[in-house]
């Protein structure tokens, strides 16, 4: 990956922004179906896994990937995050990276 | 930067700045100056560098030793030390881990292997830059067990970004690019009521200039520590060594010092007693 991208925090409001761009979501697992998941990021977004994903429901999990038109992310790689992580507290990073862009992301 | 002239003069002899400045490759530059800052990857590739070898820089501030958290991307093994790739999110970046022979099985030299990719670490370590590509040589690496200090590295890196660019939190002090709207946009003070604080902040910033003058000169701090009264209640009758205690978190020791050089200043003077200082207003 080329060092001079990044792959922007964000919460379910800010997709609409990065269609066709690749983010990075932290939330919580609401459902697994098959290769669907259901996350909760201060709102919920639909993701499809790839086969590498290990997901569990409930659990905290960290996905990148890239936007779809239609809202949806298709990801390219997942980490489970166990219990335990603190929501708002990813929730606020996500502010402050959109509040003071320069220190987080390259815009294109 | 502009600390560095003062420094080297009242060196005497510029025997210790000369010989330092000369091995600065090595990592070797003023002891006063050694700071471990919170970054994020992007800070790192968005500093240029103004000629070949030049220290790195921040917000203006320079910067020796700094500490990211990202995730591995990849491991690449070398004879003499082990490329990781780490990505935080905001952009990639090389780190160096040195192979260290001489101590393996140590803390971290077992774990060099243990490392995989995908991994959340913590990096401590210096910017480098060789021929324009730039890497951070690591001292350390370790891996992160609660994912929640990635997100809390993020909010710290961003929190000394903007007490270097905008001063600490309470008002005053205001650095660098700080115009007067920056002033009113700093962040919350120290639970003081909101009203106060934007009093607090905007009075001592707008009126007051020839003090914002002398306390820009004076540490971080007698800085905090200015800020914290200002923004007390106490008045005249001042704010005691105690209540600063707790509510900057500085150390007593750290406290008496901040006082005595607001005091050379002429920004505050004692009050009650010793340990009770109020803001000196013209």
């Amino acid at each position: 990956m080329d060092g001079n991208s990044s792959t922007p925090r964000i919460t379910c409001a800010y997709l609409s922004q990065y269609v066709g761009k690749l983010v990075t979501v932290v939330g919580k697992v609401v459902q697994l179906r098959g290769e669907e998941a259901t996350i909760d990021a201060d709102g919920t977004i639909h993701a499809f896994l790839n086969r590498e994903a290990h997901l569990s429901a409930n659990n905290g999990v960290q996905i990148i990937g890239k936007v779809n038109p239609d809202l949806s992310i298709k990801v390219l790689s997942s980490v489970d995050l166990g219990q335990g992580v603190d929501y708002n507290l990813a929730n606020a990073v996500v502010e402050v990276t959109h509040r003071y862009k320069p220190l987080f992301l390259y815009e294109n | 930067m502009a600390g560095y002239g003062g420094y080297g003069g009242g060196d005497g002899g510029g025997f210790m700045s000369g010989s330092q400045q000369g091995g600065s490759q090595a990592g070797g530059s003023k002891y006063a100056d050694e700071s471990l800052r919170p970054v994020t990857i992007k800070q790192l590739l968005d500093w240029e560098e103004p000629y070949s070898g030049a220290d790195p820089a921040i917000d203006g501030h320079p910067v020796t030793q700094v500490t990211i958290v990202g995730q591995v991307r990849s491991v690449k093994p070398q004879p003499t030390n082990i490329t990781y790739r780490i990505d935080d999110g905001t952009g990639a970046i090389d780190v160096k881990k040195w192979v260290d022979s001489e101590a393996q099985g140590g803390e971290d030299g077992s774990g060099a292997s243990a490392i995989a990719p995908d991994a959340f670490v913590r990096v401590w370590g210096r910017l480098k830059s060789l021929g324009g590509k730039k890497h951070v040589s690591a001292n350390f690496i370790r891996q992160i067990e609660d994912f929640n200090e990635v997100n809390y590295h993020l909010l710290e890196a961003t929190y000394v970004h903007l007490f270097f660019t905008k001063g600490a939190p309470g008002g005053g002090g205001v650095k660098q690019e700080g115009g007067g709207g920056d002033n009113m946009f700093v962040d919350q003070g120290y639970g003081a009521g909101g009203g106060d604080v934007a009093m607090g902040g905007a009075g001592p910033g707008g009126g007051n200039s020839a003090m914002q003058a002398r306390l820009s000169t004076c540490s971080r701090n007698a800085q905090t520590m200015c800020n914290f009264i200002n923004n007390s209640p106490g008045g005249t009758e001042g704010v005691n060594l105690h209540v600063i205690a707790q509510g900057t978190r500085m150390s007593t020791r750290d406290i008496v010092n901040a006082a005595d050089e607001l005091l050379g200043q002429g920004i505050i003077y004692t009050t009650q007693d010793d340990e009770t200082w109020a803001i000196l207003d013209y």
